[in-house]
C-alpha cells in the first residue's frame, strides 16, 4: 500500500501538482521551489511508510525483506501493491513470530500476492469475500446480533453484488477458519498498516498521531503477545485506555486539523521527531507508559507526547462518552456509507475490496487480538465505517488522483467524507460502543488471537533496536524527507483545499486512528531506493521548470498563427453508375476501336482520316504554272514556279531563236524551190527581176485591202512592214476598219511575224533604230502611237480565224487624246526616228549602240501637216502594270513603253502673200533626217521645194532645195531618200514627175530629171542598197523605172509597166553583206499582194565606178 | 534568467522542413509498401503504424534539424463513399510547415500528413 500511495501520489500529483504549479507559478515565484519539495515529500511518504514497516517488522532482515517486497510492489500494479503488501506485512508478521520460515513465509507471500492480486483485481474477489464472510462468521460467532447487523449492512452492500461469493465463502469458511484466522492476524494488523500507511504516504501529518498511536498498539501487542492471555485482559484495560486515547486522538486530530494548518511548517521538526521518538519508543516502550517516559528525551519528543496524550485523554473521552452514539450512528452510517459505498463499489471494485477486506479482517483480528480488535473495532467501527470510509476515502483519492476522474469522485468523496464527518464524530462514540462490542468478542477470541500474538511478541524488541539504529544513522535524511513531505502535504492541501481540505479533516482522524496500528513504521523504512526515482523526479522537474522558463521566453519572440485548414484529402463519393461501371463496366468487352479523334464521337471518325490534296491545271497554260496545288506550301509552290520560270524563259528563248531559225530554213528552202520555178515565168516579166517570192498576204484579214506603204527595217534588213489599209467597205471580219501592220521577215513568207492594228488609218511609219522591236506610226488623226513587239502574245487579243491563231496587237502606247496639248491637231504626215548621231561627235555605230542599249534611249520626230514637228523621248518603264497605268493613260496594259513629249517646232514657212496667193497653203509632207547629223532635218513641203531646217542652233545655210529654175511651182514632194553611200546627196520625188538629186550644200540641185516618168507623179523613189548609183523610181502609173546612173544618168536603164496589177506600193532591200548580198524590191499591189523581186546581178554588185561616179555627181 | 539565452528561432535554410522534399519521401515510401496492396481491416492498423514509422524514420534522416515531427497515416477503404479530411495547425508558421500526400488505387486511399514543428 505505501508503495501504493507513492505511485498514486506520485500520479496523481503530477497532473495535479502541475496544475497547481502552473497556477501557483504564475500567482507565485516562491512557489518554484515546490517541485523539489514534492519529490522530498513523495520520498519521505515511502520513507515514512517503510519506516512504519520497519517498526512493524522490527527485524532487520524483515526489513530488508520488506525493502525487497516493496520494491516488488512498486514493480507491480497498484492493486497486486496493495495486496502484496497486505501478504507481505502479514509475512513480516509472521516473521516476526516465525523468524526461521522467512523463506516459506515469502512462499506464502507471493502466493498470497497472488491471491490478493487476484482479489484486488475481483475488488472484491472470492478470498475477500470468503474472509469477509469468514470474518462475517466469525463475527457471528464471536460478535454479538449487533455486529452481525453491521455486518449484514456491510454484506447487504457488498453481497448486492457478491451473493454468489458470499455463499461459496461461508461454505469454505468453516474449513479454512483457523488458516484464516491466521491470515486475517496478519492481514489485519497488515490492513491496518496500510490504512496507516495510506494516510501517511496521502498525509504525513496524520503519521505522527498514527504512529505515536501504532507505538501505543504494537506496544500493547508486544505486551499482549509477551503476557498471552492475561496480557489480553491487561490489553482491554489498555485498549480501554488507548481506546480513550483514540477518542483523545480523534479530539485531538480536530484540532489538530485546525492546528495542523500552522504546524506544518513547522511539523518538519515534529515528524522528524516523532519518527525518531516513535522509533525510539518502539525500542524504549513496551508500554504507553514508557513512552511518556520518554517524553524527556528532548522537548521535541515531549511536544509529540503531549499532542498523543491530548489525543489519548481526549479519546478515552469520546470512547467514553461516545460510545453508545456511535453504535446507534453507526447503524445509520453504515447505511448511509452502504449508498457511498455501492457508488464507490460500482466505480471502484477495489476499493471496496479492500474495505470488505479491511473490514472483515479487522473483525477476524478484532476476535483474535483484543488490542487489534480495540483498534480494529476503531477501525471497524470507526475505522471500519469510520475508517473504512476513511481508507475508502484515502484509497479513494489516491485512485482520484491516480485516475483524472477526480472531480467526479471528489464529489462523492465529498459527500461520503461529509457523511463521515458526521460519522467521525459517530465513529468516535460508535468507537466505545464497538469497543465494548468488541471487548466482550474479543473475549471469547482473545485465545485464538493471543496464539498467534505469542509468536509475534519474542520479536518485537528485536526490531525496536535495529529501528534505533537505522533512525539514528538516517536522521538527517528523515529530516529532510520529511520537511519535504510536509511541503508536499501543504501542496495537496492547498490543491485539494475546496474539496479535499474536509476530507482531510475527516480523514486525518480516522487515519491516524489506522495509523496507530503498526504500520506507520513500517513506512518509514525503504528510503534509499526512492530517492532515485525521486532524484529523476527532481531532474524531471528541474527540467521541466526550465522549459517552462524557456517557453515563456520563447513565446515572446514567437507569432504562432493559426494555419488555415489544409484540406488532406476530398474523395466526392462515387455515384452509383460510376460504381456499377468500375466493377462491372469491363465485364465481356473488348476493345474495338480507338478514339483518335477525341471530341468528335462520331464512329466514322474513328478510323484514319482520308488523305486528300488538291491540284489543278489550266490549259492553254496562259499563266506561267499550269499546274498547282494549294496545299503545297508557299515555298514549294514558288520553287516549283520559279523552276518552271526558269524552264520556260530559257525554253522559250531558245525555241524562239531556234524556231526561228527552222522556220527560216524551212521558208527558204520552199521559197527557193518555189521562186525557182516562178522565176523563170517572172523572168519573163520582169526583165531586173532575179526571182521573186510572194509574200503570203491571202490572210483571211489581208484579204481586200490596199497596201500603202512597205517599209524595211534599216538595221534587220530582213524585216519588213507592210501596212494594210483599213478595207473600202467593212465586212463583218475582224479588224475591217481598222489599218493593220504585218511585220514580215523576209525569210519566211508564209506568214507575218506579227500583226499590229490601229483603228484609223496610218500615215507613216517606221522601225526603232537598231533592231527592229518598236514600230511607230503616224496616223490621221494626229495621234503617234507605237508597238513593242517584244510584248507577249498574251497580252493581247486572240483571234481564231481559219484554224489558226492570230494575234492582233494593239499599240503599246497612243498619244490620242491623252497628250491633246503638245500633241498634233492636224494628220501627221512622216515619224523620224531622230538618229542618235549628232554632227561634230563621234560617229557611234548605230547597230552596236542601240542593240545594246535595247534602243530605247532614243528620241522620235512627229511631221503633222500643218508643219508641227514634236520630239518625242522614248521611255522604257522596268516593269509593265497587268493593270494598266493610272497615269498613263495612253499605255497599253502591260505595256512597257511610252513616248514622253519633249519639245515641238513649227516648222511651217512664213510663206509670203503672193506666193499664198499662188498657191495652196503650206503643207509639210515629209521629214527626213540628215543620217549624219540629226540637228539638220528636211522637210518635203507642197511647194515643190525641201525646207532645210536644225533642231538647234543657227539656220544651215541652204534654207531649202529647189528647182533648177527659180519658179515655185505648186507641187507636192512625194518622197525624199537619201543615199546610203553617199550620205550628203538625196533625190526628190515631186509629183508631177520631176525628179532631183540635190547636195545637201547646195540648194540648187545636182540634177534634175523632168518628164522621166512621163508626167506621172512619182510615187516613190529609192536608192538600191547595194549599188551607190541605182536607184528605182515607182511612178502613178504602175511604172518601175530603174536607174542606173553609171550607165545612164538621163534616163532609166530599166522602165517597166506592170500594168496588170497596179504596184501601189514599193520598197527596196538589200543588204550589201560580205557573203551573201542580195538586193531586191518589194512590190505591193493593187490586189494586196507582196512580190519580192530580186535584182540581177548587175543591179546588185557595185564596182568602183559606181563611188566614182557619185563623188563626181557630187563634185 | 542567468545571462543571456539565446534561442535559434529560426531553422537555417537548409534545414527548413521543405514539403516537397517530405512529400517525395512520403510519396516514395508509399509507392513501395502499398502499390498492390488490398485493404484488409485486419492488417491495415498495423500497416498504417509502420507506415508512419517508415516515413518518419525516413523525414528524419531527410536532415530537417531540430524539427519535431508528427506523421499521421489515415488508410481507409474505397469503397465509392465520400471522404473529407482537413487539418488545422497552431503553429508558427514562418517555420513550421506539413506535408501531404494521397495514395490511392483501387480499393484504398492512404492520406499522410507530415507536420514538421521547429523546436526553437
Amino acid at each position: 500500500m505505501p508503495g501504493d500511495k507513492k505511485t498514486t501520489k506520485e500520479d496523481t500529483w503530477r497532473p495535479a501538482e502541475l496544475g497547481r504549479y502552473i497556477r501557483e507559478e504564475e500567482r507565485d515565484d516562491g512557489y518554484a521551489r515546490r517541485p523539489a519539495d514534492n519529490e522530498r515529500r513523495q520520498r519521505g511518504g515511502e520513507s515514512t511508510v517503510r519506516h512504519h514497516r520497519n517498526t512493524e517488522k522490527e527485524s532487520g532482515r524483515e526489513r530488508e525483506k520488506v525493502r525487497e517486497s516493496t520494491r516488488e510492489r512498486r514493480t507491480e500494479d497498484k492493486k497486486d501493491r496493495y495486496a502484496e503488501r497486505r501478504k507481505e506485512e502479514s509475512h513480516d508478521r509472521r516473521d516476526d513470530k516465525e523468524r526461521d520460515r522467512r523463506e516459506e513465509q515469502e512462499r506464502e507471500k507471493r502466493r498470497q500476492r497472488d491471491r490478493l492480486v487476484d482479489e484486488n483485481k475481483y475488488s472484491g474477489s472470492f478470498r475477500e469475500n470468503r474472509e469477509k464472510g469468514r470474518n462475517r462468521e466469525d463475527k457471528y460467532d464471536r460478535e454479538r446480533d449487533r455486529e452481525r447487523h453491521r455486518d449484514k449492512d456491510k454484506e447487504r452492500v457488498r453481497d448486492g453484488h457478491r451473493e454468489e461469493e458470499r455463499d461459496k465463502t461461508r461454505e469454505d469458511r468453516d474449513k479454512e477458519r483457523r488458516r484464516e484466522e491466521r491470515d486475517r492476524d496478519r492481514e489485519h494488523r497488515s490492513e491496518r498498516r496500510r490504512h496507516e500507511e495510506s494516510r501517511d504516504g496521502r498525509r504525513e501529518h496524520t503519521e505522527k498521531q498514527t504512529r505515536d498511536r501504532h507505538h501505543e498498539r504494537e506496544q500493547h501487542k508486544n505486551e499482549d503477545k509477551r503476557n498471552d492471555k492475561e496480557v489480553q485482559q491487561r490489553h482491554k484495560d489498555r485498549k480501554h485506555s488507548e481506546w480513550r486515547e483514540a477518542r483523545d486522538y480523534k479530539e485531538e486530530h480536530q484540532k489538530h486539523k485546525e492546528e495542523r494548518d500552522r504546524r506544518h511548517k513547522e511539523r518538519g521538526h515534529h515528524d522528524e521527531k516523532q519518527k525518531h521518538d516513535s522509533r525510539e519508543h518502539r525500542d524504549s516502550k513496551r508500554s504507553g507508559e514508557e513512552v511518556r517516559l520518554n517524553r524527556g528525551d528532548g522537548e521535541r519528543r515531549q511536544r509529540e507526547y503531549e499532542d498523543r496524550e491530548r489525543k489519548h485523554s481526549e479519546r478515552g473521552y469520546k470512547e467514553e462518552d461516545d460510545g453508545e452514539r456511535k453504535h446507534r450512528e453507526r447503524r445509520l452510517r453504515t447505511e448511509e456509507e452502504d449508498g457511498e459505498k455501492k457508488h464507490r463499489e460500482r466505480r471502484h471494485g477495489e476499493e471496496d475490496g479492500e474495505k470488505k477486506y479491511k473490514e472483515t479482517r479487522h473483525r477476524a483480528e478484532d476476535d483474535q487480538e483484543r488490542n487489534n480488535r480495540d483498534r480494529t473495532s476503531s477501525n471497524k467501527s470507526s475505522s471500519v465505517r469510520s475508517h473504512k470510509p476513511e481508507n475508502n476515502m484515502a484509497e479513494k483519492e489516491e485512485v482520484e488522483m491516480a485516475s483524472e476522474q477526480t472531480t467526479a469522485y471528489v464529489k462523492d468523496d465529498g459527500h461520503t467524507e461529509d457523511s463521515v464527518v458526521n460519522d467521525e464524530e459517530w465513529a468516535n462514540e460508535e468507537y466505545e460502543d464497538d469497543f465494548e462490542d468488541y471487548e466482550e468478542d474479543f473475549e471469547e477470541m482473545d485465545e485464538s488471537a493471543s496464539r498467534g500474538e505469542d509468536d509475534q511478541e519474542p520479536l518485537q524488541p528485536l526490531v525496536g533496536e535495529e529501528k534505533k539504529e537505522l533512525t539514528a544513522q538516517q536522521r538527517k535524511e528523515l529530516e529532510a524527507i520529511q520537511r519535504a513531505m510536509d511541503a508536499e502535504n501543504e501542496r495537496v492541501d492547498t490543491t485539494h483545499s475546496k474539496h479535499s481540505m474536509s476530507r482531510e479533516e475527516e480523514d486525518w482522524p480516522q487515519h491516524s486512528r489506522g495509523f496507530e496500528k503498526s504500520q506507520s513504521r513500517a513506512s518509514n523504512r525503504g528510503k534509499f531506493i526512492d530517492f532515485v526515482a525521486a532524484k529523476h523526479r527532481e531532474v524531471s522537474k528541474k527540467v521541466a521548470t526550465k522549459q517552462k522558463k524557456r517557453s515563456t521566453e520563447l513565446l515572446r519572440l514567437i507569432d504562432l498563427d493559426f494555419s488555415l485548414t489544409f484540406s488532406l484529402l476530398d474523395l466526392p463519393p462515387v455515384n452509383e453508375y460510376d460504381m456499377y461501371i468500375r466493377s462491372f463496366g469491363t465485364a465481356n468487352t473488348k476493345q474495338a476501336y480507338v478514339q483518335c479523334n477525341e471530341d468528335n464521337t462520331e464512329r466514322d471518325i474513328q478510323t484514319d482520316e482520308t488523305e486528300m490534296c488538291e491540284k489543278w491545271t489550266q490549259h492553254p497554260p496562259e499563266h506561267i504554272g499550269a499546274c498547282g496545288d494549294p496545299n503545297l506550301s508557299q515555298e514549294a509552290r514558288d520553287r516549283t514556279i520559279s523552276d518552271m520560270n526558269l524552264d520556260s524563259q530559257r525554253l522559250t528563248s531558245f525555241l524562239r531563236s531556234a524556231s526561228q531559225v527552222m522556220v527560216v530554213l524551212l521558208e527558204e528552202d520552199q521559197a527557193e524551190r518555189k521562186s525557182l520555178r516562178t522565176l523563170r515565168t517572172q523572168t519573163d516579166v520582169l526583165s531586173f527581176s532575179d526571182g521573186s517570192l510572194q509574200l503570203n498576204t491571202k490572210l483571211p484579214f489581208l484579204i481586200g485591202r490596199q497596201i500603202s506603204l512597205v517599209h524595211f527595217s534599216q538595221v534587220q534588213r530582213h524585216t519588213m512592214m507592210s501596212v494594210h489599209m483599213p478595207k473600202m467597205k467593212p465586212g463583218t471580219v475582224h479588224f475591217d476598219s481598222c489599218t493593220l501592220i504585218c511585220i514580215w521577215n523576209i525569210w519566211e513568207p508564209s506568214r507575218p511575224q506579227k500583226i499590229l492594228v490601229y483603228e484609223s488609218e496610218v500615215q507613216c511609219c517606221c522601225f526603232s533604230p537598231g533592231k527592229a522591236i518598236l514600230v511607230f506610226a503616224g496616223t490621221s488623226v494626229g495621234s503617234v502611237v507605237l508597238w513593242d513587239l517584244r510584248e507577249p502574245s498574251s497580252n493581247h487579243d486572240h483571234v481564231k480565224i481559219e484554224e489558226d491563231d492570230w494575234t492582233f496587237r494593239h499599240p503599246t502606247f497612243s498619244t490620242d487624246a491623252v497628250m491633246a496639248a503638245s500633241g498634233h491637231f492636224s494628220a501627221v504626215t512622216s515619224v523620224e526616228v531622230v538618229p542618235s548621231i549628232v554632227a561634230g561627235g563621234p560617229e557611234v555605230p548605230i547597230l552596236a549602240s542601240e542593240e545594246e542599249s535595247s534602243g530605247l534611249s532614243f528620241q522620235l520626230a512627229s511631221l503633222d501637216e500643218s508643219g508641227v514637228l514634236n520630239f518625242w523621248v522614248v521611255v522604257e518603264l522596268p516593269k509593265g502594270n497587268e493593270a494598266g497605268s493610272p497615269t498613263d493613260l495612253g499605255l497599253w496594259p502591260g505595256g512597257r513603253v511610252k513616248l514622253l513629249h519633249s519639245s515641238s517646232l513649227l516648222t511651217a514657212e512664213r510663206v509670203s502673200p503672193r506666193d499664198v496667193m499662188k498657191t495652196r497653203p503650206s503643207q509639210t509632207l515629209l521629214l527626213k533626217f540628215l543620217p549624219t547629223d540629226s540637228n539638220h532635218f528636211f522637210i518635203g513641203t507642197n511647194m515643190g521645194l525641201v525646207n532645210h531646217g536644225t533642231t538647234h542652233g543657227l539656220k544651215a545655210p541652204p534654207k531649202c532645195y529647189r528647182f533648177q529654175e527659180a519658179i515655185v511651182r505648186p507641187v507636192d514632194v512625194s518622197s525624199i531618200n537619201f543615199s546610203p553611200f553617199g550620205q550628203h546627196l538625196f533625190l526628190v520625188g515631186c509629183a508631177d514627175g520631176n525628179m532631183r538629186l540635190h547636195a545637201v550644200s547646195h540648194e540648187q540641185p545636182v540634177a534634175e530629171w523632168i518628164n522621166s516618168t512621163a508626167g506621172e507623179s512619182v510615187l516613190t523613189l529609192q536608192w538600191s542598197q547595194t549599188r551607190p548609183t541605182v536607184f528605182c523610181v515607182l511612178d502613178a502609173a504602175s511604172n518601175l523605172h530603174i536607174w542606173d546612173l553609171l550607165k545612164n544618168d538621163t534616163q532609166p536603164v530599166v522602165t517597166e509597166k506592170i500594168s496588170h496589177d497596179r504596184v501601189t506600193a514599193m520598197a527596196v532591200f538589200g543588204d550589201s553583206g560580205q557573203q551573201n548580198t542580195y538586193s531586191g524590191i518589194a512590190l505591193a499591189h493593187e490586189s494586196g499582194k507582196i512580190e519580192m523581186h530580186y535584182f540581177t546581178r548587175s543591179f546588185t554588185a557595185s564596182t568602183s565606178a559606181d563611188e566614182e561616179k557619185l563623188q563626181s555627181l557630187m563634185a | 534568467m542567468e545571462g543571456s539565452d539565446t534561442y535559434l528561432i529560426r531553422p537555417n535554410h537548409q534545414h527548413k522542413f521543405k514539403p516537397t522534399i517530405v512529400k517525395e519521401h512520403v510519396r516514395e515510401v508509399l509507392r513501395e509498401r502499398l502499390s498492390g496492396v488490398q485493404y484488409d481491416p485486419e492488417e491495415v492498423p498495423e500497416l498504417s503504424r509502420s507506415l508512419a514509422e517508415s516515413i518518419k524514420v525516413k523525414v528524419k534522416n531527410a536532415g530537417f534539424d531540430r524539427y519535431k515531427l508528427v506523421v499521421q497515416v489515415v488508410i481507409g477503404e474505397q469503397r465509392g463513399q465520400g471522404v473529407k479530411m482537413s487539418s488545422r495547425c497552431l503553429w508558427d508558421a514562418d517555420t513550421d510547415s506539413y506535408a501531404e500526400d494521397v495514395f490511392m488505387n483501387d480499393n484504398l486511399f492512404c492520406v499522410v500528413a507530415v507536420f514538421g514543428s521547429y523546436y526553437y
